[in-house]
């Protein structure tokens, strides 16, 4: 879990979109409920906005430098694989950086 | 009466429309003839003898049949058959039925007092008619609406009201819309036999709002009630009796509450009326637009009704969830700012100081110049309190794509709670506060942070007398509460337990614990939040079935502000500003902002902000554009343009796109559903229309929080209730409201 110390360094903005009762969703309501005060509080100033509305499917977004946006989709995906794909959005930053 | 129709629907959550573009399409612009009152709409209608009445309940009816039969019963209007809930009276049983009775006194939403007589109806084995208002339905009872002996006791009724009454009406500024007026013409009779003299009335002085004609008055009370009940200041009474009675203040005195601009809707007559709105124009020759209010955070609804270019009057329309039928006085009258001090005319500051009016074309030309003069870090964006969600996005899209974070919204102050949305929104909602029964209120003081809120909380303390818990400056409160103590150390107290208002907060049922957004504006608003938290924790706020923790919001842009994550830190954004983006921010503090700092002022107002700006952009203001807003409550709403905008003015989120173009970091939308579509993207509740989406991930999931509260007490956010941004400010109206009626 070390790459979620350098988060606030290759991302400035966490978004996670999802429905409040869907079967869906149910692994990104547990992979927040789960992990979001441990991000935090490694984080404590990078935004990890959590935003609920019926109907949606569940997202994660990462805003990069420049307003540059990635979305990945977490329908069908397991709390392991979510955390996989925020280390991937996060190592995909550390990149962007780089250029 | 469409438009009561849908209201009822809004009322309903679960009738709502989840697709937005249909919710639109229900909104509409109606004349305001049509749109008067329901009970003068409806009593005018006239009656086909040759068709059953509809079954369809009146406009208006509230009726919900309780799910165990034995709390129904059957009664009979007009030979038709209605099930309604126990507890109902006649009137209300006809309502159902679709018969509407006329009445004077009776209101929906005030205590009965029966005594205009005008309801009368006829009951079968009653042998005289029946004031239906007062009567309670009970089962198998024959209710008769139609018969000679109820049309005779309407008509004597009637003839009576109109004994004293002056035959002024081409000079009343109720006409068209009065009940007296259609109800006459639908019952009354067709010739008068009154000769004597008819008695006039000494006409009383309530302020600069309510304009009183009291020699019309007919005493039927209504404005005393909704004084006393829903306003909470007895300042209205009636004196005197028989031929004498009048209503008045007793003694000289200024109706002095925030929401006595409501009196005017409720009285059926014009003896009290608008002050600023006295003989301007007729009901007739106005355009309603149905839209949003922006003064405070509630989103109450509102008509808008204009004349052309000209916002002429600011009336409530119906919303059980959020306003129920009611607006504050600073809703209702600050329209009149909507037409001073505007902005209409990009312009920019000359060398010698003076502003020079240029073209659009010029005016971003200069922005773009600076802009790519300065290092990305240098840039913030700053949003006023009247922003809407498009425009917000619109920022925050452009100053991200500059390479900037810093984005902020007026008020949020240096940490701004915006990750969770439990953690800034009433989660309790307006309408669910009155199941509550305890109040803790933390830093905040209601009745001038959001005044409708205020009502609902006073409704519940008069229905249930809900304990009323305040921690904060001494303040004047319309209900009985208890002032536990002024700063964060008695919140502390009761988080420990060792404060005597725990126990009344441990044997609470529902308990309703509401933080301030003032308390954003500490430094300490990070441990502040975690005691309150463990407070709620601590007596069972928060539960599966009940969500007590609210906070109550200031202004209109803050909670859509949160949720589209505008969380820059004020003071650090200011202090290493070189370009600074105002869109109508007039509230921040400039002190610490560079001398050499280059000021953009985007807004529809002269309001503080131009003062410092080296470039004014004009843009429109909430009556005048399309435009998503959210409520305390996390409830999304859209306002509609009533009047064409000022001058050269543009949407907020149009200029912003402009500059984006010219500065060379285009924002991919072109219209307002593209705006939409992107804010979908980043909350998408703020696309779900007339909803509200619950959240459900508390603050449990937080990190433990390692700073402390200090011992600074609260202090007041609200100075003067009358003047809270560019608008009001700028409304000569509420300049005289702030200097009579604000108690010193």
């Amino acid at each position: 879990m070390a790459w979620r110390a350098s988060l606030s360094r290759s991302l400035k903005e966490i978004r996670v979109l999802f429905c409040q009762s869907s079967p869906a969703s149910a692994a990104a309501r547990e992979f927040v409920k789960k992990n979001y005060g441990d991000i935090k509080a490694r984080n404590p100033s990078l935004p990890f906005l959590v935003r609920e509305c019926s109907g949606v499917q569940p997202q994660l977004w990462a805003r990069y430098d420049m307003g540059v946006e990635r979305c990945v989709n977490l329908d069908g995906l397991t709390e392991a694989q979510i955390d996989k794909k925020l280390e991937e959005l996060a190592k995909a930053g550390e990149s962007l950086k780089t250029k | 009466m469409a438009f009561l129709a849908r209201a009822l629907r809004q009322s309903n959550w679960r009738l709502s429309s989840r697709c937005p573009a249909v919710a639109a399409s229900c909104r509409w612009i109606s004349p305001t003839a049509a749109a008067g009152s329901p009970e003068a709409g409806a009593a005018v209608a006239p009656a086909d003898l040759e068709l059953p009445p509809p079954r369809e309940p009146v406009g208006g009816a509230r009726v919900e049949l309780p799910p165990n039969p034995e709390d129904a019963l059957e009664v009979f209007v007009d030979g038709h058959a209605v099930r309604i809930p126990k507890g109902f009276t006649v009137l209300q049983a006809c309502e159902v039925a679709g018969v509407d009775i006329p009445r004077f006194c009776y209101h929906s939403r005030l205590s009965i007092a029966g005594n205009c007589r005008m309801c009368l109806v006829e009951v079968e084995k009653s042998p005289k008619p029946v004031a239906s208002c007062a009567m309670p339905a009970l089962p198998g009872m024959k209710i008769k609406t139609n018969t000679p002996v109820a049309k005779k006791a309407r008509e004597g009724v009637m003839e009576f009201l109109l004994m004293n009454h002056p035959l002024d009406c081409p000079i009343c500024d109720q006409g068209g819309e009065c009940d007296l007026q259609d109800q006459s013409m639908a019952f009354g009779a067709d010739r008068g036999r009154f000769t004597e003299m008819k008695r006039s009335v000494v006409d009383k002085n309530l302020g600069p709002l309510v304009k009183t004609v009291m020699t019309r008055c007919i005493q039927c009370t209504r404005c005393v009630r909704f004084a006393t009940e829903v306003a909470g200041v007895q300042d209205l009474g009636m004196l005197g009796r028989g031929s004498g009675e009048e209503i008045g203040t007793y003694v000289e005195k200024l109706m002095t509450s925030e929401l006595s601009g409501n009196v005017i809707d409720i009285c059926p007559v014009g003896a009290l009326t608008s002050k600023p709105f006295a003989f301007k124009a007729r009901n007739w020759e106005l355009k309603g637009t149905e839209t949003i209010d922006v003064t405070d955070a509630v989103g109450s609804n509102i008509r808008i009704d204009s004349r052309g270019p000209e916002v002429m009057r600011v009336v409530p329309r119906l919303n059980e969830d959020i306003n129920e039928e009611w607006i504050s006085d600073k809703t209702r009258f600050c329209y009149d700012g909507l037409k001073r001090q505007r902005l209409n005319d990009p312009m920019i500051r000359g060398p010698d100081g003076r502003f020079k009016a240029v073209t659009w074309r010029d005016a971003l030309a200069v922005i773009a110049e600076v802009l790519h003069q300065v290092k990305p870090e240098e840039i913030t964006g700053v949003a006023g309190k009247l922003s809407d969600a498009e425009s917000m996005m619109a920022l925050k899209d452009f100053v991200n794509r500059m390479g900037s974070d810093k984005v902020l919204c007026e008020g949020n102050g240096p940490n701004p709670p915006a990750d969770l949305r439990s953690n800034y929104l009433m989660n309790t909602s307006i309408a669910g506060l009155e199941k509550a029964d305890v109040f803790l209120l933390v830093g905040t003081q209601p009745r001038v942070e959001a005044a409708m809120v205020n009502a609902r909380i006073r409704k519940t303390v008069k229905a249930t007398q809900a304990k009323v818990g305040y921690i904060g400056p001494p303040a004047d409160f319309n209900y009985d509460h208890e002032h536990l103590g002024t700063g964060p150390q008695t919140l502390v107290e009761i988080a420990e337990g060792s404060h005597p208002f725990c126990s009344v907060l441990q044997s609470a049922k529902n308990p309703v614990i509401i933080a301030g957004a003032g308390l954003f504006e500490r430094e300490d608003q990070v441990a502040l939040f975690s005691t309150i938290e463990t407070v709620a924790k601590k007596f069972n706020v928060m539960r599966p079935d009940w969500n007590g923790l609210n906070v109550l919001l200031l202004h209109a842009a803050q909670a859509a502000a949160l949720d589209l994550g505008l969380v820059a830190n004020p003071a650090e954004s200011i202090k290493s500003a070189k370009f600074l983006y105002l869109m109508g921010a007039d509230d921040i503090s400039l002190e610490k902002l560079p001398d050499d700092a280059f000021v953009v002022y985007q807004g529809h107002h002269g309001d503080k902000g131009v003062y410092r700006a080296n470039v004014i952009l004009p843009s429109s203001a909430f009556s005048e554009k399309e435009g998503t807003y959210e409520n305390t409550e996390g409830c999304t709403q859209w306002t509609i343009p009533a009047v064409p905008t000022v001058g050269d003015a543009r949407d907020d989120w149009k200029i912003i796109r402009a500059l984006s173009e010219v500065a060379g970091a285009q924002l991919p939308y072109d219209s307002l559903s593209a705006v939409r579509d992107r804010i979908s993207t980043v909350a998408p509740n703020l696309v779900h229309v007339d909803e509200r989406e619950t959240p459900t991930i508390s603050a449990e999931v937080k990190p433990p929080v390692k700073q402390q509260v200090s011992s600074t007490p609260f202090k007041a956010v609200v100075e003067n209730f009358y003047m809270t941004d560019a608008i009001t400010r700028a409304s000569k109206i509420m300049a005289q409201c702030s200097a009579t009626l604000l108690k010193k």
